[in-house]
């Protein structure tokens, strides 16, 4: 009898384990769009627009800067507070803190290099650019550029590392200073790549045809990917390896940050972006091509830019809340519960909105959850900054 | 042959085409008309991606051999009725050639790009469809 109640209990957790490795049917279709999403890691990044980009002297130079409180007015801030390595390079807190305490959530720096907009409303278009924001910003870390220009030219190991990463030592102008330290914090940040996840197993198996492979993919993950490229229609937008089509979107959240308030969003962000003479257009750009300002050159600010704010990419994403522009959704679960039940009074579109209330069933959402955090993935300890000069 | 290759041959030929270069090169490229013109257009690069900037190469050509000159360009998604985040810029190369560069389709779908085009007064519009999966 013993034996037949071990017999029946293994024979239960063979077929529990073979219902677990049951892989759903994909189209042809589907599986083009699911192609999509990958293949990861792209190609190394090189920034035009920065002539150190790539240059392991001035990674080396922006990893020291990075954690540099004397960056600084109040030298107590440090770009890691808010960007903190152990934290998937962000704070965890639902709105920012640098000096006071900001409007908008923290965002991480997973795959930062990768984008072609930076800040919330794209007012940076270079990661350089945006590495500039808080240096200058009284909110956050209220420096200046004489400030910084002073500090790499009297440290003496600043002033080496500068020297190895951009070939000459630091010169009496301080807007080029302040510049190029933002260049060597642009060259750090470019090397935080997300390794590969599960899901680009599973979609690397897919595409090959290699059924054994793509079944070791959850199926619960596998519904929930299938609602994510489907009646979701999160793919509009989250679309690509990185998860994101780099431009901006309305996703319901209410305006305001406080009281007769509002966050414009991208609309504000490309006022703020021409207006700037650090922008791709200006004399600190590094492209003789003219490649890089492509964009920059092009955008247009319109109407119904008015509350948009960037499509965050969503590898790690599970690891990286709470969510949303303004930190306002604690967990992915809210996140989904958020696209389920959108008022559409709240979003304004004349065709087929984009955003829509899409009211998921319980085990949908939860499947939904199930594959963002296949997106997920243990990151290996960034080993400390080498010597500035040996 | 793919159909938009037969049509550019057939176009090539036409003796109303004689004197418009509809061939832009690397041996592709699209052909659309109206009674009036006959508008030669290629992508660069050639094959368009979902949020990455592109270029159109093309030719604007009238089917009696008058100048013919593009005035604008545009991009929309009808079924969510919105543009692109971008305003191109057209650049004329002389003898009906443009490059219009600053196009980026942001979404996955399909986009219409309407040509505006004139010789003499009269604008009149061409569209054709790109559908991006």
């Amino acid at each position: 009898m013993r034996r037949l109640a071990l017999l029946a209990l293994s024979l239960a957790a063979a077929g529990s384990l073979a219902r677990a490795e049951t892989s759903l049917d994909w189209t042809p279709e589907q599986v083009r769009a699911v192609a999509a999403h990958g293949p990861w890691p792209p190609a190394p990044l090189f920034d035009p627009s920065n002539r150190v980009s790539g240059n392991a002297a001035a990674a080396t130079l922006g990893q020291h800067l990075f954690e540099e409180p004397r960056l600084s007015s109040s030298r107590q801030v440090t770009c890691g507070d808010c960007h903190q390595a152990g934290r998937d390079w962000r704070d965890g807190r639902a709105r920012g803190f640098g000096m006071v305490e900001l409007d908008r959530r923290t965002p991480s720096l997973w795959n930062v290099g990768y984008q072609h907009w930076f800040g919330w409303d794209g007012a940076a278009d270079s990661l350089w650019m945006q590495s500039l924001r808080p240096l200058l910003d009284a909110r956050e870390m209220a420096s200046s550029a004489p400030a910084v220009a002073k500090l790499l030219r009297e440290d003496k190991a600043l002033a080496c590392g500068y020297e190895r990463a951009f070939g000459e030592p630091p010169g009496a102008d301080d807007e080029r200073l302040i510049v190029g330290a933002a260049k060597a914090l642009a060259a750090f940040q470019q090397m935080l790549v997300t390794p590969r996840t599960p899901f680009d197993d599973f979609r690397d198996a897919l595409v090959a045809g290699g059924r054994t492979a793509a079944q070791r993919y959850p199926p619960a993950a596998q519904r929930g990917l299938k609602l994510f490229l489907g009646r979701g229609n999160c793919a509009t937008c989250h679309f690509g390896p990185l998860f994101t089509n780099g431009e901006f979107g309305d996703t319901g959240i209410p305006f305001f940050v406080r009281p007769g308030e509002v966050d414009g969003g991208r609309h504000g962000g490309i006022a703020r972006l021409k207006d700037s003479p650090f922008n791709q257009l200006g004399r600190h750009s590094d492209d003789v091509s003219g490649v890089a300002s492509t964009r920059t050159r092009h955008v247009e600010a319109q109407h119904r830019n008015f509350g948009e704010f960037r499509v965050p990419g969503l590898r790690q994403v599970g690891r990286t809340g709470p969510y949303m522009h303004d930190g306002s959704l604690a967990t992915l679960e809210d996140v989904v519960k958020h696209y389920s039940t959108v008022s559409p009074d709240r979003l304004h579109s004349d065709g087929v909105p984009l955003v829509h209330p899409l009211g998921l069933t319980a085990e949908e959402s939860a499947d939904l959850v199930a594959f963002l955090r296949t997106l997920d993935v243990d990151t290996p300890k960034l080993p400390p900054p080498l010597p500035l000069c040996p | 042959m793919r159909p938009w290759l037969a049509l550019l041959s057939v176009l090539i030929s036409a003796p109303a085409g004689a004197d418009c270069p509809l061939d832009l090169g690397h041996g592709t490229g699209i052909v659309i008309f109206s009674d009036l013109y006959m508008l030669a257009l290629r992508p660069d690069p050639l094959r368009i991606e979902v949020g990455q900037p592109f270029a159109l190469l093309m030719n604007v050509c009238t089917k009696g051999g008058d100048p013919a000159e593009l005035v604008r360009v545009e991009a929309t998604m009808p079924e969510h009725k919105h543009g692109m985040n971008y305003a191109p810029t057209l650049k004329a190369n002389g003898d009906g050639r443009y490059r219009v560069e600053g196009l980026l389709f942001h979404m996955p779908g399909n986009w219409e790009v309407a040509f505006d085009v004139r010789s003499g007064g009269e604008v009149q519009r061409l569209t054709h469809d790109f559908i991006l999966k």
